[in-house]
């Protein structure tokens, strides 16, 4: 599991998404640039050792090529999975109860989510799978939406309500319709939260993902469970070390698509 | 048979898992905020050096906390040592970023004051601008304390300590009698330890950040 | 829904009147669960081409009331027409694309750029792509905004006075006939506020919209407005008349107490040196190349003590004294320079402070700085006792 501040209460003394301040965006210069170096660099290195080292015959199962894109396939579909589902169910929900007509909802939603996502995230994955019987790549699918939820949910609503009253003011003034301010005015004003939250949402999803394996999920997770089990440093390091990777280059995504995505000017 | 008889049966062995979950978040949040504000200390002066630590603890953070586990196992062993040194590593984030912006955020017009009415370079830190950083801080210690909850469980896995292993033996347990109780068990405890662990938080705020600096 | 000016429109001093006349009958606006309407039973008629200024104290539903035009406050009861149209009848959306919107801190959208922001009513009206780029052009050079510097511009690119400029320019972009404009220069400093009501003013004098302004600043209100509406509580009417007329005879003490100290000072601000009657045959004015002697004798013949001396253009070069050309042989370098003067289109504001620095008579000069008479002190005395007495002031001005 991986929990990122940003997406927590209480992070900064005013609100967990007030705006960054100058150290963290400087901070967050240096990661985008550093953190692909250290992608590439890392996991080039630990797959070329593992495979040039002389391993033994249980190590080779585990260790080839196929096995290992399959394993970090699956991983990526789970977090591909979660994530669209994510964004297809928090983003309208959050733009719902912004909603005059389903404001009093809000806090009601917010407080599910924010149950979801105090749970530890093992937890629930284990509790639905127990529970529903379901195995495999929904039975940590669901579980995940709900438990990454709560960062888009949340950074939807904030990034609505804190758009500027005036300018919705002036929206409907000139002659927007309701939905027409909300399509050309308050979304793409709250895009670089809902952003934020779903880079968040993402980095949730891709460390969660690693334990994907408990029920029968498979990815990368499964690499360091068998290294475990079958004391195999070396395929534990391999699967340790590609699911940092695969979570450094997530998060370096999810930075990257904060930086460029948002609509010049809405920032 | 019902959660509840499941809880008060095995209520000796639950409440020890509870508190040993406890004591280890709170034990471990420590050891982050010691090494944290250290750490704040030493590079808040120094943009770049702020700078760095920031994105190097916000990059340990995007870690994923099994596969962190799955590293110092080989390296350190099964037990309470890798838990340990997970559990620290992910409580560092949240209390060196707030200890820099807090530190950051003191108006240079009191540290002026402070070295104008004689007061040494250590005096202005430890009397002054740790006192104004102090609620960040207390806020960093407060969400990494929250975070490390949910990360405790996981650390369960190599022979570690706390209600994770009961969400680990409902797992293995699955479809046996009690395993979906001994799961509920452990998860619902994490969240009434969250829970009580932050209530904690908001006391110490309330009791330690005078008024004038309380938002 | 543009409307022709109906017949009741007077067109005094705008050629060309594009507003419309916006009549409100019995307006009110209650609030669930307040005891006192926000806008009680609001009558008012705003003639069509003309600066309406809603003026009054913070909370007293100016706002509200002005709001209500477009709908962006539905009214409980009364019946708004525009143009002769029921406003209430319309759908406020298709309404509101044809009224111009100007607020404080002129509310452009931060993710739009100038162009985008100044084109969006006309992409709303469904305006072909050229069309509104034209427009949008048109529009930026109409507020002084040059389009190949700005137009791509984002709006926190622009400074305070520009932005509402551009503000300014998204009102008036579809061409309404009618705009509102709530308090839209509240947010900038004195002097850029003194430039964008000085812009407005010739605008208006170029498009003749209907104008209904909200302000709290009196003397915005008395700069502004054809007319000014002075609001007290519950946005009732406490005088409704043209600025000199309030500052003259204010209706009570709350208007009184808006128009505040030194109301005939700021009659002035109203009133030009054309619209006075300054004196044309008070002056003697003579060229440099006449004789002193011949001077002196004019003077002595019109019973006059200075002469005016004026270059070839006949623009004022020096005052010169009958008892100074005794002796001289040329009124070369004679007398005493022409400090400050005042053109016909001054105003008698200027025209005071130029006559107090020069001592008690000041030169007014036409179009091409030509002599046309001269104003004194007494002149500007009388128009303010003359104003007062007009408006019925009981004291003696």
């Amino acid at each position: 599991m991986t929990a990122v501040a940003e997406g927590l209460p209480g992070v900064s003394k005013t609100s967990a998404v007030e705006r960054r301040p100058s150290v963290t965006s400087r901070s967050e210069r240096f990661r985008l640039f550093f953190q692909p170096i250290a992608v590439v660099v890392i996991v080039a290195a630990v797959v070329i050792w593992a495979l040039t080292s002389d391993l033994n015959a249980n190590e080779r199962e585990t260790l080839n090529l196929p096995t290992i894109m399959g394993l970090l396939g699956q991983h990526v579909v789970i977090t591909i999975v979660v994530s669209l589902l994510v964004v297809a169910i928090a983003v309208p929900l959050g733009v719902a109860l912004t909603r005059p007509a389903l404001k009093w909802l809000a806090p009601v939603f917010l407080a599910i989510a924010n149950v979801g996502q105090a749970a530890p995230a093992l937890g629930v994955i284990v509790l639905f799978f127990l529970w529903s019987g379901i195995e495999g790549l929904w039975a940590v699918a669901i579980p995940l939406v709900f438990y990454t939820l709560l960062p888009v949910l949340r950074n939807t609503m904030v990034g609505i309500q804190q758009v500027d009253r005036s300018l919705i003011d002036a929206g409907r003034g000139i002659g927007m319709s309701a939905g027409g301010v909300l399509m050309r005015v308050e979304l793409p004003l709250a895009v670089p939260l809902i952003l934020a939250g779903l880079r968040t949402a993402l980095v949730l999803a891709v460390g969660t993902a690693t334990l994907a394996f408990f029920v029968n999920g498979g990815g990368l997770g499964e690499l360091i469970d068998t290294g475990y089990k079958l004391q195999l440093n070396s395929v534990m390091y391999v699967g340790a070390v590609l699911a940092i990777g695969l979570a450094l280059l997530v998060d370096w995504l999810g930075g990257i698509a904060e930086r460029w995505l948002a609509p010049k000017g809405a920032e | 048979m019902s959660l509840w008889q499941y809880v008060t049966e095995r209520w000796d062995r639950l409440s020890l898992q509870a508190w040993l979950h406890l004591s280890g978040v709170v034990q471990c949040t420590i050891l982050a905020a010691i090494i944290g504000v250290a750490v704040g200390i030493a590079v808040y002066r120094s943009p770049a050096g702020s700078a760095v630590a920031t994105a190097l603890s916000s990059t340990v953070l995007t870690i994923p906390s099994f596969a962190l586990l799955g590293l110092l196992i080989p390296i350190v062993g099964l037990g309470v040592t890798p838990s340990v040194i997970a559990l620290t590593l992910y409580g560092l984030l949240p209390i060196v970023r707030n200890t820099i912006v807090g530190l950051a955020g003191v108006d240079p017009a009191v540290t002026d004051a402070a070295k104008g009415i004689g007061m040494s370079r250590t005096g202005v830190l430890t009397r002054v601008e740790l006192r104004m950083a102090w609620p960040a801080i207390l806020t960093g210690m407060r969400v990494s304390a929250q975070m490390l909850m949910g990360i405790a469980v996981i650390a369960a896995y190599a022979k570690g300590f706390g209600l994770g292993s009961e969400v680990f033996s409902g797992l293995t347990r699955a479809g046996s009698a009690n395993s979906l109780n001994q799961a509920l068990a452990g998860t619902l405890g994490v969240v009434i330890l969250a829970l009580l662990l932050d209530g904690v938080f908001v006391l110490i705020s309330r009791l330690t950040i005078p008024k004038g600096v309380r938002d | 829904m543009t409307t022709s000016p109906t017949a009741d429109v007077t067109t005094s001093d705008s050629s060309g009147v594009s507003g419309a006349e916006i009549r409100l009958d019995r307006v009110t606006k209650r609030y669930p669960n307040t005891a006192a309407p926000a806008v009680e039973e609001f009558t008012m008629t705003i003639p069509a081409g003309k600066v309406v200024v809603f003026v009054g104290p913070s909370g007293c539903g100016k706002t509200t009331t002005m709001r209500m035009i477009n709908r962006m406050v539905e009214p409980t009861s009364g019946t708004i027409t525009i143009g002769g149209q029921d406003a209430l009848h319309i759908d406020p959306d298709q309404l509101r694309r044809t009224i111009g919107y100007a607020i404080q801190q002129a509310g452009l959208f931060p993710h739009y750029t100038v162009a985008q922001n100044i084109g969006v009513v006309p992409g709303l009206l469904k305006w072909d792509k050229r069309r509104i780029a034209a427009r949008v052009e048109e529009m930026m050079d109409l507020v002084g905004l040059d389009p190949g510097t700005f137009a791509n511009r984002l709006p926190r690119q622009l400074s305070g006075g520009q932005q509402q400029r551009v503000g300014v320019a998204r009102a008036l972009a579809a061409d309404p006939p009618v705009l509102l404009m709530d308090e839209p220069f509240g947010a900038v400093d004195p002097i850029t506020r003194g430039n964008l009501q000085d812009e407005l003013m010739r605008l208006q004098s170029e498009l003749g919209k209907t104008i209904v302004f909200v302000t709290h600043d009196f003397d915005e209100a008395v700069k502004l407005g054809d007319k000014i509406a002075v609001l007290g509580d519950r946005s009732t009417i406490q005088q409704y008349d043209t600025p000199d007329a309030i500052l003259a005879n204010p209706a009570n003490d709350t208007v009184a107490g808006f128009v505040g100290a030194g109301a005939s000072l700021k009659q002035l601000t109203l009133m030009r040196v054309r619209d006075v009657q300054y004196s044309t045959d008070e002056v003697l004015t003579v060229t440099e190349d006449e004789h002193p002697a011949t001077v002196a004798d004019r003077l002595t013949r019109a019973g006059r003590t200075y002469a005016l001396v004026v270059d070839v253009r006949h623009r004022p070069l020096r005052w010169v004294h009958v008892r100074e050309l005794a002796g001289r042989s040329s009124l070369q370098q004679a007398g005493k320079p022409v400090g400050d003067s005042v053109s016909t289109q001054s105003t008698l504001q200027d025209a005071l402070e130029a006559i107090l620095t020069e001592g008690g008579r000041a030169v007014v000069t036409g179009t091409r700085g030509e002599v046309v008479g001269t104003i004194d002190i007494t002149t500007v005395t009388d128009v303010i006792a003359g104003v007062r007495e007009e408006h019925g002031v009981g004291e003696a001005g």
